[in-house]
């Protein structure tokens, strides 16, 4: 994992930026300059770096040992080695979970960036009310899941929903949404963007608000139109934030859990199990907390190769002025 | 002002549109107005039904969740609300949210801007490493760590105590993620000139950099409340005295073994979201007055 | 260095795991001592009735201090498991019938002896003994019963439920009683685990075998038990699609007047007590057999107990003195597992519905839910997905049941 790692990280810090040598200081020797530079940098890390090895990359660790034991929580942890990894590498179901939770992703990221990043244009210009209507599009990322599945529940219901009825006046037969296999995770992916495109929303409008307006204004003189502008300035401009939302967007997409929980619970028929699910069931419910540490790593290998993925691509599109 | 015409200017040339000799081009823009006005509040009541929802239930007494929602309360009244006040030490499970999100609130915003400073402005051996370490650290599903986390505090003598609560808090990725990305689009140019004026990093992290990240710093200050205010699993595993409970540990006690008072758990809700809300409004004008204020740009 | 202050935090972590199995010292009963008590029976709205019990308790023995913690139900299993993984359990902790043989077996709860155990309903008392060894003790029991709308029965001109109603006559009495074009159905009963091993027992048939670790319900027995359930659905009883499932809908389509039957326990008494129209309950009508659910919460010490005395001591005072039927009694709060039907007498007059009398007609035939060492909870979910599966329509009742059965043998074959 780490020479995985080491390669990508050969890549991160694409944007790098860092001031030269230090210009008009007094003459230091080297050695006391080098001294001095690292309890800088480590003046500036080790906020960070403590709590988070302490409380996360520790339990990382336990949680790697717990992978290789068989452990219900109750009676004390018994060592398998690496039975739980063999184990869900040959049971079908592990794969069904993952290709449901990247259904899920497939689904659920496009929707929530275009609309995200309308939603951020549009809330961008002079409109009066304004910063009420972006309150307003805030909402659904403050309302719990609870409420919103309850009421994507009855906006989606296949008998006597809002969206069926509507669909039905233009002669369209709507599908069963959350009661068919086939629809249950569309109505998930639905439900999760319409709530999150607060979240992309409130992301990209601090990028936007970041960009020069002069810049634009220059390419309005050159004779460039709307599209022109949004595709060779702002999108440009906004691409760090673009380049956050979806290494973020990605990450959170594999661990999606509540809106399962709350929607589908996972049905019907398992149709809509996703990993972070089956992961909490083995824990806290069906007494299997080795298998859920391992079910647990496979995760984190996937995601961790799709965000090196998405690190080693940015260069050709991430533009840090 | 940076906040005003950047992408859609549509609605700026409107006023012009106005006049009685109409250009094709400002009638094209008047109708781009028009639509996205349209657009954009239709929008607006679409995001705003599931909590009009939430607010009707919540002041329709004895109501259970009816199969198809009313746009009015029944027979409105208080109730819920009352009884929300009666049944929680409704002023200390607030108050103990509001301190740990207050709290968690500040040091993430401290030790992300430092770390965020590193990772953009002092190159050091393994940084993009160590950087990749951090991303890591949100590649883990909580549900796995807690167990282990909660054995961890418990050998620190933490478990029930704000801060045994607070520490995990302190340090996310998602924020010196955040922060780092803005930070890498502040011009190395302005740091070059503070630097010739004799600053050293911590001059140039507080007088050059902070001040042209405030959009990101205000929308950081934002999910981070956002994150501690409604997190659920890690407070209900670390906290059990009474007297530490917070908000969303006390909202869900409201769901019972067999049943559930929807209009209590619906007034609960209401509740909650008030003050993110108000967060997020108060963090929008801090924006754009921070924006302005700089006069960068 | 980070590595090793990394390496640090991961041997803390896995140590602290490592040491949490043994905590307990010394026992010291002499002397005044504190006990913890993690509960969720009190949670939504009886706290300060418990705190009554706890109270009158610390009178009668003052060298004894009750720490009590509340936690809601819905998420008192993860914090339960987080804490006996840690070791960090208090000296009581609440428990459901259904967990009890899991934490039985893992030895996480204390021999519970009892000074007094004709106190107590037998059947309830004898639940939660393993080995003719008491290991918890019940504190409450609630029962599922037949909530009829007696309008609606009226308007029909049909006769209502009794006692010895079979599934037949309710079968004809639900279908005379829905009337599609009005939106009123004749029945309701959730297609669940928790349904579906009552109608089992009421039929006749087993859920597991004697070994305890292989399902026996797919057998015609089952096989009819499952086409009962299900059958109702889309015929007599509203589709999933319908919104049947979701929470509260059963409760509310009662309370509008649009459902005349209703399985459901008698916790929503107080849900349709204003209701207006005329309702009452009845024993819920068996097949073969009379069987009805019931569910009952227990209390357990834990093994780790520092105090297991008095632990033992408030646990006995927690579920049979005369002060917690008392204030169990005047609250409404769940029904005292004790067995003097005498005690009860004035909740049998505490108005709607009528046949409270119904309620403990019930427990002369009861069905409990079938419960295996491991692997509990995954054999309730897999059940009612296939229940479910059938109930839609994508597998036939015998199908569902073979997968049931193929799935659940694998979980709890030991």
């Amino acid at each position: 994992m780490t020479a995985l790692l080491g390669e990508a990280a050969a890549d991160v810090g694409d944007g790098d930026r860092h001031v030269g040598a230090p210009v008009a200081r007094p003459p230091r020797t080297r050695r006391s300059r080098r001294i001095r530079y690292t309890l800088t940098v480590l003046a500036f890390l080790l906020p960070s770096a403590i709590p988070i090895v302490l409380f996360v990359l520790g339990p990382m660790v336990a949680a790697a040992w717990i992978s290789l034991t068989e452990w219900n929580l109750l009676s004390p942890a018994k060592w398998v080695g690496f039975e739980n990894y063999a184990n869900l590498l040959t049971d079908p179901e592990t794969a069904e979970i993952f290709l449901h939770t990247v259904y899920y992703i497939v689904g659920y990221l496009p929707l929530v960036y275009l609309g995200g990043l309308a939603i951020a244009l549009g809330l961008n210009t002079a409109l009066r009310g304004r910063t009420l209507l972006r309150g307003v599009y805030f909402l659904p990322v403050v309302t719990s899941w609870i409420v919103v599945a309850l009421v994507w529940r009855w906006l989606l219901n296949p008998v006597n929903g809002v969206v069926n009825t509507v669909l039905a006046f233009f002669g369209i037969e709507g599908p069963g949404w959350w009661a068919d296999p086939a629809w249950a995770m569309p109505s998930i992916i639905l439900a999760s963007a319409w709530k999150d495109l607060g979240f992309v929303m409130v992301i990209l409008l601090a990028g936007l608000q970041s960009i020069d307006p002069e810049l634009l204004d220059a390419a309005r003189v050159d004779g460039a139109g709307w599209w022109r502008r949004l595709f060779s300035v702002t999108l440009p401009l906004l691409s760090p934030a673009t380049f956050f939302v979806i290494v973020i967007s990605l990450i959170n997409g594999f661990q999606v859990f509540d809106q399962v929980y709350a929607m589908t619970g996972g049905g019907p028929g398992g149709a809509s199990q996703v990993v972070v699910q089956q992961i909490y069931d083995l824990t806290f419910r069906y007494g299997k907390a080795g298998e859920a540490s391992a079910l647990s790593w496979l995760l984190f290998i996937v995601i961790l190769a799709v965000t090196v993925v998405q690190i080693r691509g940015q260069r050709k599109w991430v533009n840090y002025g | 002002m940076a906040d005003t015409t950047t992408a859609v200017d549509g609605v700026a040339s409107g006023s012009r549109a106005r006049r009685p000799a109409r250009t094709p081009a400002a009638r094209a823009a008047l109708g781009r107005s028009i639509a996205l006005h349209v657009v954009i509040v239709v929008g607006a009541l679409l995001m705003f039904f599931p909590f009009y929802w939430t607010l009707v239930t919540s002041l329709s007494p004895g109501s259970g969740l009816t199969s198809t929602p009313s746009l009015l309360p029944a027979d409105p009244g208080l109730e819920a609300y009352v009884q929300l006040f009666s049944q929680l030490p409704f002023a200390r499970v607030v108050g103990n949210s509001l301190l740990l999100a207050v709290i968690t609130t500040l040091v993430q915003l401290v030790t992300s801007a430092t770390a965020a400073y590193a990772f953009s402005r002092l190159p050091f051996p393994g940084r993009t490493l160590v950087f990749g370490i951090y991303l890591a650290t949100m590649m883990i599903p909580l549900q796995v760590l807690v167990v282990p986390l909660f054995a961890e505090l418990k050998a620190f003598g933490l478990v029930d105590t704000y801060l045994g609560a607070l520490l995990p808090t302190f340090a996310a990725a998602f924020g010196i993620f955040l922060l780092r990305q803005a930070m890498n689009q502040v011009p190395v140019e302005l740091d070059e000139a503070a630097s010739i004026d004799g600053a050293g990093h911590f001059r140039i992290f507080w007088t050059v950099v902070l001040p042209n990240i405030r959009p990101a710093i205000a929308t950081l200050a934002v999910f981070a409340f956002m994150g501690s205010w409604n997190s659920f699993l890690w407070p209900l595993v670390v906290l059990r005295s009474p007297e530490l409970q917070t908000l969303p540990v006390a909202l869900a006690g409201l769901q019972g073994q067999y049943t559930t008072q929807w209009d209590i758990v619906m007034a609960g809700s209401v509740i909650s979201i008030l003050p993110m809300l108000a967060i997020y409004l108060f963090a929008q004008k801090y924006v754009i007055q921070g924006v302005a204020n700089t006069g960068l740009k | 260095m980070r590595t090793t202050a990394l390496a640090t935090a991961g041997i803390v972590a896995v140590a602290a795991l490592a040491l949490s199995g043994c905590s307990a010292d010394s026992a010291d009963e002499s002397g005044p001592v504190t006990i913890t008590y993690t509960n969720f029976i009190s949670n939504d709205g009886n706290e300060e009735n418990l705190q009554t019990i706890v109270d009158a308790f610390e009178k009668e023995n003052p060298d004894i201090t009750v720490e009590v913690t509340t936690l809601p139900y819905a998420d008192y299993g993860t914090a339960l498991q987080t804490d006996l993984a840690a070791g960090t359990v208090s000296d009581m902790f609440d428990i459901e019938y259904a967990n009890y043989a899991q934490y039985q077996a893992n030895g996480v709860l204390a021999e519970l002896p009892v000074a007094n155990p004709d106190a107590y309903r037998q059947s309830l008392l004898e639940a939660y003994q393993t080995d003719g060894t008491q290991y918890a003790l019940p504190s409450s029991f609630s029962t599922v019963v037949l909530y009829y709308n007696s309008d609606l029965f009226d308007a029909a001109g049909l006769d209502y439920p009794t006692a010895d109603w079979t599934w037949s006559d309710e079968q004809a009495a639900a279908e005379k009683l829905t009337d599609a074009a009005a939106g009123v159905w004749g029945d309701h009963q959730p297609v669940s685990f928790y349904e579906f091993y009552k109608v089992l027992a009421q039929n006749g048939g087993e859920f597991l075998d004697d070994s305890g670790t292989k399902v026996a319900f797919n057998s015609p027995e089952g096989i009819e038990a499952a086409q009962w359930l299900v059958g109702k659905s889309g015929t007599v009883m509203p589709t999933i699609e319908q919104g049947q499932g979701t929470p509260d809908f059963d409760t509310n389509l009662f309370k509008d007047g649009k459902l005349a039957m209703l399985h459901t326990g008698i916790w929503v008494f107080g849900a349709v007590a204003d209701v207006p129209f005329g309702w009452d309950i009845a024993v819920e009508p068996g097949n073969t057999e009379q069987a009805s659910a019931v569910f009952s919460n227990a209390v357990g010490v834990s093994s780790g107990s520092k105090h297991p005395e008095a632990a033992a001591k408030f646990a006995e005072f927690l579920t049979s003195s005369d002060t917690m039927v008392q204030t169990r009694l005047d609250s409404g709060w769940e029904l005292p597992p004790i067995s003097d039907e005498a005690a009860l007498a004035t909740y049998l007059e505490q108005g709607d519905p009528a046949n409270r009398q119904a309620v403990f007609d019930s427990l002369d035939g009861i069905a409990l839910p079938p419960v295996v060492a491991e692997g509990q909870q995954e054999m309730q979910d897999i059940m009612t997905e296939e229940l479910v599966e059938a109930q839609a329509g994508r597998k036939t009742v015998e199908e569902a049941l073979a997968s049931a059965e193929e799935r659940i043998n694998a979980v709890i074959g030991g």
